[in-house]
């Protein structure tokens, strides 16, 4: 099972344990992910702020490339490239005239025909949770976790197509495979301040805030995510969100696919977990799993 | 007292509607779907903090006040997390409205009420227009050095630094004229005008 694989700028920099972790679950389940080559940056915030065109053939680009290899699906583990792939892709297919401009940009047809997925989705849709549960070799037990799926990976629906975004549960359905239990908690698709961590630091402390308090309420030990936006600014604003608060929350954010890695019984140095912030080692060794 | 600047008054037969038709036009959303249901503001992450809710955004349009709307603070506040369209039952899509607004504000040089968040997007793509792709490290040293901010976040980069999160190596992207030619009517600056 071949499919094209986006990591973006972020997992090649400050989220690589989300790319190690990735690539080392995908091959464990069979699939082969094999990186769109030569890729440039989705724009992000930045391009679609202030550049609609710009977005739209920034992304196309990349679509274009995997065409060219062959290959009829798209996989991007960050959120905010998953929306910007996802987004240009419907544009290209339903906006007429923007998809001309930009193919005379890209200087080739406009790419329609990969389909995007994230890496929640993608597992969902080609997998299921029983090849997963099939896998785990060391079942995450008496682990209490919550699900974060932010704004990106549902939102909006017209474009994603996947799962409800008001409660979703793909995430969470996952975890349950490796054995974990997850909690109902009330901030699982809310955002987290999205790409201001340094330019509106207060708005990133103000959303991230409520997400913690809402995880901590309902007991969970750990949040799980799956976007680098989120991991970060959950995992490096929470010493200021807990300083201005005045609460310990200690709550380490963790990749889906590090704890996937983990009940596929690799190492946590293959998964790359001694590079989060708060660390999640103290609850792993509680729970017998390192 | 009550703020004239939330209460003007709409004077209904003297409304400007070419800007309720570039919105058609240009985003692909028609504003007179809007059933003013109030939805996208009760979701709103930020609407907390806005100067305008999405719901009075609409109305904006519907009036014609571009010069409100090219101005207000919101549109550099918003974080585009979609729950407005995602939640509206006449599908008016919010977010492309607010980048359609911010991208034309930026075009006509109108200054951002928000200097740091446009300063954040402009370093992004200089990044991405020389190299392809963005050098997180590079670029958060220098909107530090710009915003006059030299020690912000220096215990969260020292941090993150020796997690090995900022790396000071960026690779390029090897076809580079390729990328240059999608940038080649995208202003560098406010108020620049397109090539």
């Amino acid at each position: 099972m071949n499919v094209a694989y986006f990591p973006g700028c972020s997992l090649h920099g400050l989220a690589r344990e989300y790319d190690i972790s990735t690539r080392l679950v995908y091959n464990h389940l069979g699939i082969n992910l094999k990186e769109i080559l030569d890729w440039n940056c989705c724009g992000a915030t930045a391009a679609h702020s202030l550049n609609h065109e710009l977005s739209v053939s920034l992304s196309a680009r990349n679509l274009a490339i995997a065409r060219d290899m062959q290959l009829s699906q798209v996989m991007a583990p960050c959120a905010g490239c998953y929306s910007r792939l996802k987004t240009a892709s419907y544009e290209l297919r339903n906006n007429k005239s923007l998809a001309g401009k930009v193919e005379n940009l890209i200087e080739a047809p406009a790419p329609v025909e990969p389909e995007v997925s994230n890496p929640v989705q993608y597992l969902i849709e080609a997998k299921g949770t029983e090849a997963i549960a099939a896998k785990v070799v060391k079942p995450l037990k008496n682990m209490k976790l919550a699900a974060y799926y932010g704004c990106l990976l549902t939102r909006p629906r017209h474009i994603t197509e996947f799962d409800d975004p008001e409660q979703p549960m793909s995430m969470d359905l996952i975890l349950r495979a490796l054995g974990a239990e997850t909690v109902d908690w009330s901030h699982k698709a809310e955002c987290c301040g999205g790409g201001y961590a340094a330019s509106e630091t207060a708005v990133v402390v103000d959303l991230g805030s409520q997400v913690l308090e809402s995880a901590r309420r309902e007991g969970a030990e750990a949040i799980v995510v799956a976007c680098p936006m989120c991991q970060t600014n959950l995992d490096t604003r929470q010493q200021t969100i807990e300083a201005e608060l005045g609460v310990k929350y200690n709550l380490p954010i963790i990749y889906f696919t590090q704890l996937m890695g983990l009940a596929f019984g690799y190492k946590a140095s293959q998964l790359g977990l001694k590079r989060l912030l708060v660390s999640p080692f103290p609850l792993l060794k509680s729970k017998g799993l390192i | 007292m009550l703020s004239t600047e939330f209460h003007k008054t709409i004077k209904l037969d003297n409304i400007d509607d070419s800007l309720k038709r570039e919105i058609l036009e240009e985003c692909d959303v028609d504003i007179e779907q809007c059933i003013e249901c109030g939805k996208c503001s009760g979701g709103c992450s930020n609407a907390h903090i806005f100067d305008y809710t999405p719901r009075k955004i609409v109305q904006l349009i519907k009036m014609g006040d571009e010069e409100t709307l090219l101005s207000m603070d919101c549109l550099w506040t918003c974080v585009s997390c979609h729950l407005c369209v995602d939640r509206c039952p006449a599908h008016i899509n919010i977010p492309r409205i607010m980048d359609y607004l911010r991208e034309k504000a930026y075009k006509r040089g109108i200054e951002p009420t928000r200097d740091k968040v446009e300063l954040f997007n402009e370093l992004m793509l200089d990044s991405v227009r020389k190299i392809g792709r963005v050098a997180e490290m590079t670029m958060m040293m220098k909107f530090n050095f710009k915003t006059g901010q030299y020690f912000k976040d220096a215990d969260i980069g020292r941090q993150m630094f020796f997690k090995g999160k900022l790396s000071p190596f960026s690779p390029k992207v090897k076809h580079l004229k390729q990328v240059h030619r999608l940038f080649e009517d995208v202003p560098h600056k406010r108020g620049e005008v397109e090539k």
